[in-house]
């Protein structure tokens, strides 16, 4: 296992690819949640503090909601996060690809008591590093994976150039390699996408500078059509 | 095709769905101001078709951009049509109204094991304690022994509580709290290959079985059975559930049949994970009696009767409850 990518197969037989997310950005998000349910518990605090003796009770069915139930709802009902979650980009979701559903959720957040143990997420971490989609035993029972929710970006156009075709046969790979290239360099600073293109002479005739970097976006508009 | 083509060609339907989603994530009443896109059902149709050029732009080897936003439709689209489908209130009721017991019923071996263990325990120190009551010392530390003198003595007004303890509405918060979290833990501890279910089942069968055995050694059996009797159907019946569900994950890891163990968990996870929810809401109706009901201080007769009918009513449940829809 090279990175940390899952490829789940569909009913429509494609495959969905999904970022698994390792122990760290999982425990800072823990962490998030955690000064989120003390946050609203102490606001809970101040505001019960006037309705007198019935407060106390009312503040113990708080912290048991704030304790087990809080994960489950934002879970299912916010689209796989809690707060901390999203704030950290991450989502649950079913190892079949599928939203998290209430019993996986519940699961899962109930074995937050064994994950926890001896002490701060222990046997949880343990089994994060020992399994390869870092799944603590409360993902294991409950069959659930969390992973980074990658945002849609706009598509980048590649910049105008004259069209350009190099001498040698074109692979795959190679053809990838510069439909990603001229996709990402209009983002870099001008003097690391001439670097870069410089890598590639058998592409660009040998050419330097800019003139190798408008060879390759010549090319790359030559293979998606926009150029003949 | 080459890449601009086909996204000249296709690119609208994918600005079609892409509106779809978004009016599909507003609430309903910002939903229904605004057109859709197309008819709804439609969308399946269109979410294939996605799927479909998805799998032709990585085939051809379009730039990954544009395979990018079609694996983030596709995505979208997939979780919309394999979601939790929403009225989530309507189907837990309905779960409570029968789902449950069948769930309940599926793993009847489970949860007569749990039972076994749970009220087996709770029978044998009752009746040690009987026989030898300085056994009750033996056990439990004298302090909390002292504590139920207090609470079912004579000198209450309120049945069941500790001189020191909050009114109804802190006590109910309690019961809640306390109660469905040992539920919780018994049940999540189970995945210690059952280790912890079993602690925890033998533990409160011990706990319930000397405090009722010393209780009635005092002479305060009719004061304790009145508190008790309104809630025990409820409370001891969820926690032996509880105890079955850890059970069940406990025994997966063990004996996993002809599966591996991971996926022996998980099935076993999906199993009984209901049995779970269902006993937490029984340990709510459980705490809502312990609270406002248990310690009032009615005639005994009453109490007790209102106890043997809760029992009734959960035995009932469990036996009856749900049949229509079974799978026979």
């Amino acid at each position: 296992m090279l990175d940390t990518v899952r490829e789940i197969s569909t009913p429509e037989l494609i495959e969905l690819r999904v970022h698994c997310a390792g122990p760290v950005p999982r425990a800072l998000a823990w962490l998030l949640d955690t000064l989120i349910r003390a946050g609203i518990f102490a606001l809970a605090n101040i505001a019960l503090g006037f309705v007198g003796h019935i407060g106390g009770g009312i503040m113990l069915i708080l912290y048991f909601g704030l304790e087990w139930l809080y994960p489950v709802f934002f879970e299912v009902l916010g689209g796989g996060a809690t707060p901390g979650k999203r704030a950290l980009g991450l989502y649950v979701l079913h190892q079949d690809g599928s939203p998290v559903g209430w019993g996986a959720s519940l699961t899962r957040n109930l074995l937050r008591t064994v994950d926890f143990l001896p002490f701060l997420y222990t046997l949880g971490l343990i089994s994060m590093l020992l399994t390869s989609e870092f799944r603590r035993i409360g993902d294991l029972v409950a069959g659930t994976i969390v992973a980074y929710r990658i945002d849609p970006t706009p598509l980048p156009e590649v910049p105008a150039a004259p069209a350009w075709r190099p001498r040698i046969p074109l692979t795959r790979p190679l053809q990838q390699a510069v439909l990603a290239y001229a996709e990402r360099a209009p983002r870099l600073s001008p003097e690391r996408a001439e670097e870069l293109a410089e890598i590639a002479p058998q592409l660009t005739a040998g050419a330097q500078g800019r003139t190798a970097v408008e060879r390759l976006y010549g090319l790359a508009r030559v293979l998606t059509g926009q150029a003949r | 095709m080459k890449q601009e083509q086909f996204e000249a060609h296709f690119g609208a339907r994918w600005v079609a769905f892409e509106t779809w989603l978004a009016r599909e994530r507003l609430p309903a009443r910002a939903r229904a101001k605004q057109a859709k896109p197309f008819a709804a059902n439609e969308a399946p149709a269109r979410y294939r078709e996605i799927c479909g050029q998805l799998a032709l732009a990585r085939s051809r080897d379009y730039g990954p951009a544009l395979v990018g936003r079609l694996h983030q439709l596709a995505q979208a689209g997939h979780d919309k049509l394999y979601g939790t489908p929403g009225g989530w209130l309507h189907a837990w009721l309905r779960f409570l109204g029968g789902g449950f017991a069948q769930q309940v019923r599926a793993k009847k071996n489970v949860v007569f094991a749990a039972m076994l263990l749970f009220y087996g325990t709770y029978l044998l120190l009752a009746l040690a304690v009987r026989i030898w009551p300085d056994f009750a010392f033996v056990v439990l530390p004298q302090e909390q022994l002292r504590q139920f003198d207090q609470m079912y003595g004579p000198h209450t007004d309120t049945l069941g509580r500790a001189r020191d303890a909050g009114d109804d509405v802190t006590m109910f918060g309690y019961y809640i709290f306390n109660n469905i979290g040992i539920g919780f833990r018994t049940f999540a501890s189970g995945v210690i290959f059952g280790l912890g279910t079993l602690i925890s089942l033998v533990y409160n069968g011990v706990f319930f079985g000397v405090v009722e055995a010393h209780v009635i050694n005092l002479g305060y059996a009719e004061r304790f059975y009145s508190f008790v009797a309104g809630h025990s159907a409820f409370e001891l019946t969820a926690i032996a559930l509880c105890g079955a569900a850890g059970l069940e994950l406990g025994w997966a890891l063990i004996a996993p049949g002809d599966r591996p163990r991971g996926m022996a968990l998980r099935e076993a996870g999906q199993g009984v994970v209901g049995i779970v929810a269902g006993a937490a809401a029984m340990l709510l109706i459980a705490a809502a009696i312990e609270a406002f009901w248990s310690p009032r201080q009615f005639e005994p007769l009453l109490k007790y009767a209102v106890g043997i009918l809760n029992w009734l009513l959960v035995g009932a449940y469990f036996l009856f409850a749900g049949r229509r829809n079974a799978a026979r």
